[in-house]
């Protein structure tokens, strides 16, 4: 790992998201002070120049996302001040009649980036917006601190202006695991505490009353938004499935209870979560208890999840799914779909509504403080986190499959002297 | 190091070591996401808690950017790109020989030629060692030291020896082939000390001497060893006058297994040779004790040891490699070559961890790991220290071990199998430079099917480079030649990438990512003629709508003009080549009455009255035209109809274009408005009511026609026309 360079003045305040393009060749940032920038990469020098410069949100801004190219140049953002926002860059000689944004910094005066249109239904700040697969067309999932989960389908493609909010799910309220029609047991996720593999099915007579109360225990929390503490506390975070053959699959994370329900929707019925990663599932007994009590119970604290990533799957028949939490973990989820039966009995038309089953494969807390965020690369063979330990950390698969560390990048000075830094540039043996 | 470093401290610092509680309660933490394009990472301070007001501002913020991993430079590049040449051919190769179905391992054509790919591995880094070895100045530093290629060298050249004998050689003593290895990769003595000693007259009186014979004689350098000998003769002591001199032969004669054809006959020379070996020790133990030692050394024990060695005694070479710093390797070879002279390769892996047991290698030297992992026939662990040295070394070797059942090529709970992991471990670490996009595409996709899917992965994002660049004049030839509907640069390579591994999915995606970009320059025929390749029927749809909304919002004349650049693809469908499409037939009808329309206008913009005339009616007559559209192309048509050169409608068409306008303001009249005037309304740029005035002139155009029609001749055609 070496440093290759350094954006020196990049946003007046903290910058809360970053994301490159399809290409890698731009790069789009949002900040505290309500701006997003998009960044060019001149290949040959491999530095970076600032394109476009606008404020987008009347607040923060806290995500950014780009569509897939075959769309066009398109962001989402989604902000504190409770919208989401799409903007497409267009060349600067289409007279649209559409407000202008995107004043052009630097060399490129050709593009601008419009505001093509900006999705109002949040009740919460907007925490994360994502673009769905391409498969699926020109649709984004945004997720805010009212615990709902949107997805907005594009109408009218080369205009971007009309929207349709084809889902909108309270996601606490959701069951851990949606009962199958059929009497079978489906599994609901328990795992291991350690970094063994195995997976473990539920058994159906305690599931049914396990998802109810987890229901009304979920009820009980006090999790409106605007709660000072209680969002603070709080983690919301989506992440797409991107394979095409499961449907629309989505993980999404809310508020404090550390469990991240995989949810597929479907155009013509109500959602249903196809299972439930929980590290902790006795929690939710104990979060009854506590909230019945009143107060929470030391021993059996959850954390909230801060980040959630579904790795791309590249013709592996298992997916992978990656979490970021408060509590200073982060764990690799091997999630599997089910298998298409031998045993048909005919009355299970599509394949969907088999066990999807999960096992924890990777469980690592050398952040050794809250983690704030991770990330598969392309073919998902690496996953980073980044904590408030300063440091991103890496993990890899070995030859034997298993997780280990691979290294990690800090932030923090180094032993050696600063002028010193340089050294760490250098091959060593 | 290949493997890349495993920490980094990115500058300037956030926080002062030790103090991350500090940086935490500022109200940061550490944020960053990776490049789809390479192994870059983006890494800056991020909130802490995100609260609607932020803390104090803490000022102007900085992204750092590092990547994962150095990209392949200078040399490294090079042996990189012309290992993957071989590589290419190994996978050939061995596709080839599947296809015929035979068992590689009895086939003595695959296996020699993998032998031969092998060397040509091991041959390549020996140039890259010899080439980085060489002081001479480089437009660029090395990026790795010829004392890593040199290590790549012995462990490729060790397996090679080890696994992949030449055909017919697999059951056959190894002990040469061994220590021609040894010898090759671990020169001893050197050629410096056999220089010194060979300048002095008296070379025995050197400390180094015997030390230098013993190594020589058990190293099999018989030249270098009868040389010293000779010069024995001019020992004080009779007794190694003449032992030296009954020494020489044997040295120089001993039975090689490469000097004979038979292995039989290597065996009965073997057992003369030993025969005068023992005459050779029953002559040395006649010399009296008193008489052992000159004035330096005590020769006689160190001219046993050689004789020991010569003897095949197991403990005197032990003895003899511990005091001459030698190490397991040494013993290894002199085994096979003394010892046991009938030493195979299936016998090395016990002799090999006795004398392992008794002389561990260097746990230090990852090396020295790698080889006696080889020797011991565990290649899977082999495998996973070589990844450390250097990921290229354990994927190709892993590459080779597979075929020839080495290691499993069954797939672990991973869905890979061990191949698989490091070939894809070593692509990924090309990624680190986009422009190597080629060679780590083609090591993914020889990596089953979820190799094939990364490599879709990095295929797709190959940037396309269609963008005109700022000042056309620097637009270069590539991209006027894909302007004009050629297939050229990167959109011609990835292209061809993608029909030779037979990614079609992927072609059809890069193909709507170009048309993409060709709908945003408004060059619509590229986008309609990429779009079709992807057969992304509702996009081509949305591209028809988009052209033809450029005639609602540009006019005629700028949209025949628009026109005209599409033509040449457009022409490419004509009517029939729409009708070959496998587009729905909604799409088919879409893209039909465009192309037709543009057509009409390109007649029309050129003065071609018949042939405009031809396609207006045509259009009424095979239905071509949607409802919507009828009123726009009556409009159009009024020109045609007053143009007073020729009569350009028969009768009865004009009798057509009479009945679709009255069906138009029939059907208007009953409230479906919306149906035939929505275009024209938006043309007209007044709503229903204009669109209907503009009808009126239509009417009175068609009227006056066909009166001129009634005048002339009676129905059909009037005379005076050509067709």
């Amino acid at each position: 790992m070496i440093q290759t360079g350094l954006i020196p003045n990049a946003h007046n305040d903290l910058v809360t998201d970053a994301s490159y393009d399809f290409y890698g060749l731009r790069l789009a940032t949002c900040s505290l002070d309500q701006r997003v920038k998009v960044w060019q990469l001149d290949e040959t020098t491999g530095s970076w120049s600032l394109e476009h410069d606008w404020k987008a949100h009347d607040a923060v801004v806290s995500k950014v996302s780009w569509a897939h190219p075959e769309f066009g140049t398109i962001l989402a953002t989604a902000s504190f001040d409770r919208t989401v926002k799409v903007w497409e860059q267009i060349s600067a000689t289409d007279v649209d009649g559409t407000q202008l944004n995107g004043t052009s910094a630097g060399t490129s005066s050709s593009t601008r980036w419009i505001e093509r249109a900006m999705l109002v239904d949040a009740k919460g700040t907007v925490r994360s917006v994502e673009f769905a697969p391409q498969h699926f067309g020109l649709k984004l999932a945004t997720i805010s601190s009212d615990n709902y989960l949107r997805i907005y389908d594009c109408l009218e493609q080369p205009s971007l202006s009309s929207w349709q909010l084809t889902e909108e799910v309270d996601v606490l309220s959701l069951p851990t695991a949606t009962p199958s029609s059929r009497s079978n047991a489906h599994t609901v996720t328990v795992a291991t505490p350690t970094q063994s593999s195995t997976t473990l099915d539920g058994n159906s007579a305690s599931l049914v009353a396990h998802a109810l109360q987890q229901q009304t225990s979920q009820s009980q929390l006090p999790g409106r938004p605007g709660l000072g503490t209680r969002e603070a506390d709080g983690g919301w975070s989506i992440s797409w499935c991107k394979d095409k053959y499961w449907g629309e699959i989505l993980a999404a994370a809310c508020g404090v209870d550390g469990i991240v329900k995989i949810i597929q929707v479907f155009p013509s019925r109500r959602p249903s979560t196809l299972l439930s990663l929980n590290p902790s599932p006795s929690n939710a007994e104990t979060t009854k208890t506590a909230a019945t009590s009143g107060g929470d119970s030391e021993a059996s604290k959850a954390f909230a999840i801060t980040s959630v990533a579904w790795a791309p799957s590249c013709g592996r028949s298992y997916h992978l799914v990656a979490t970021a939490s408060r509590d200073g973990h982060v764990r690799i989820w091997r999630v599997k779909p089910p298998t298409p039966s031998e045993d048909l009995e005919g009355d299970d038309a599509d394949g969907t509504e088999g066990k999807w089953s999960a096992s924890i494969v990777g469980d690592f807390d050398d952040h050794k403080s809250a983690v704030g965020r991770v990330e598969w690369n392309i073919t998902g063979t690496i996953l980073s986190s980044a904590g408030n330990d300063g440091r991103v950390r890496l993990w890899k698969m070995t030859a034997g499959n298993v997780w280990r560390p691979a290294g990690h990048i800090s932030v923090e000075q180094a032993e050696e002297q600063q002028g010193e830094a340089d050294a760490d540039m250098a091959v060593e043996d | 190091m290949v493997t890349a470093k495993q920490t980094a401290h990115l500058v300037p610092p956030l926080f002062k070591q030790g103090a991350a509680d500090d940086f935490r309660q500022s109200g940061r933490t550490l944020s960053f996401t990776l490049s789809p394009r390479d192994l870059q990472i983006s890494v800056f301070a991020s909130p802490n808690v995100l609260r609607s007001q932020g803390i104090v501002s803490p000022g102007s913020q900085q992204i750092f950017l590092a990547s994962l991993q150095q990209a392949p430079l200078s040399e490294r590049r090079v042996f990189v790109t012309d290992m993957s040449v071989i590589f290419a051919a190994v996978q050939n190769l061995l596709k080839a020989s599947r296809a015929r179905d035979t068992q590689l391992l009895q086939s003595e054509d695959v296996m020699q030629a993998l032998n031969k790919l092998a060397n040509d591995y091991v041959n390549f880094c020996k140039e890259c060692c010899m080439y980085a070895s060489r002081d001479i100045s480089r437009p660029e530093p090395l990026q790795f030291d010829a004392e890593h290629y040199r290590k790549l060298y012995t462990c490729f050249s060790l397996f090679s020896v080890l696994y992949l004998p030449e055909p017919g050689f697999e059951d056959v003593p190894i002990g040469d082939e061994l220590m021609e290895w040894l010898n090759t990769h671990f020169i001893e003595p050197s050629t410096q000390e056999g220089d010194d000693l060979s300048s002095q007259e008296r070379p025995w009186e050197d400390p180094g001497f015997w030390s230098y014979l013993t190594r020589t004689s058990l190293r099999g350098l018989s030249k270098a060893s009868a040389f010293f000998l000779d010069v024995l003769g001019k020992h004080p002591s009779t007794y190694l006058q003449g032992l030296a001199q009954q020494l020489s032969p044997l040295l120089t004669n001993h039975p090689r297994l490469h000097h004979f054809d038979a292995e039989r006959d290597f065996a009965v020379a073997s057992r003369r040779w030993k025969d005068k070996v023992k005459t050779l020790r029953i002559e040395l133990d006649r010399v009296p004790d008193s008489e052992r030692e000159d004035d330096f050394e005590n020769w006689w024990d160190r001219f046993s040891d050689i004789v020991g060695i010569l003897e095949g005694r197991s403990e005197v070479i032990k003895k003899v490699c511990t005091e001459l710093g030698a190490d397991w390797k040494e013993v290894c070879a002199a085994w096979g070559i003394f010892v046991d002279t009938r030493l195979r390769r299936q016998d090395l892996p016990d002799i090999v961890a006795q004398i392992l047991d008794e002389m561990p290698p260097d746990p230090t030297d990852r090396e020295d790991t790698i080889h006696s992992l080889l020797f011991l026939g565990r290649p899977t662990q082999a495998l996973s220290e070589a990844a450390q040295l250097d990921v290229w070394l354990a994927a190709h070797l892993a590459d080779l071990m597979e075929p020839i059942e080495l290691i499993d090529a069954d797939p672990d709970d991973s869905e890979l199998t061990l191949r698989q992991h490091y070939i894809l471990a070593y692509a990924e670490s090309l990624r680190a430079d986009p422009a190597l996009w080629r060679i780590t595409v083609d090591y993914m996709y020889s990596c089953g099917e979820i190799g094939r899917e990364m490599g879709d992965q990095v295929l797709m994002r190959v940037p396309l480079r269609l963008e005109l660049p700022e000042d056309a004049a620097a637009a270069g030839e590539e991209a006027t030649r894909i302007r004009s509907g050629q297939l050229v640069g990167v959109l011609k390579d990835v292209n061809e990438a993608c029909f030779e591994y037979q990614r079609e999915e992927i072609r059809r995606s890069v193909c709507k990512i170009a048309a993409q970009t060709f709908i945003r320059e408004k060059e619509y025929g590229l986008a309609i003629s990429y779009i079709t390749s992807a057969e992304d029927w509702p996009g081509l749809g949305r591209i028809v709508d988009l052209v033809l909304e450029e005639y609602i919002a540009q006019g005629a004349a700028k949209f025949a003009h628009l026109v005209a650049n599409i033509a040449p693809s457009l022409h490419n469908f004509g009517a029939d080549s729409v009708a070959r499409l496998h587009a729905p037939a909604v799409f088919q009808h879409r893209l039909m009455f465009a192309v037709r329309f543009a057509e009409f206008h390109q007649r029309r913009g050129n003065g071609d009255w018949p042939g405009a005339a031809a396609d207006v009616v045509s259009m009424f007559r095979e239905e071509t035209a949607p409802k919507s559209w009828w009123a726009v192309l009556l409009c159009d048509a009024v020109e045609l109809l007053q143009y007073n050169d020729r009569m350009l409608f028969a009768s009865n068409d004009a009798c057509l274009l009479i009945q679709k306008l009255e069906e138009i303001q029939i059907r208007v009249g009953q409230g479906c408005g919306d149906d035939y005037l929505s275009v024209l309304s938006r043309i007209a740029h007044g709503g229903e009511k204009h669109a209907l005035q503009r009808l009126q002139t239509v009417r009175l155009a068609l009227a006056r026609y066909y009166a001129r029609c009634g005048a002339i001749g009676v129905g059909g055609r009037p005379s005076g026309w050509n067709y």
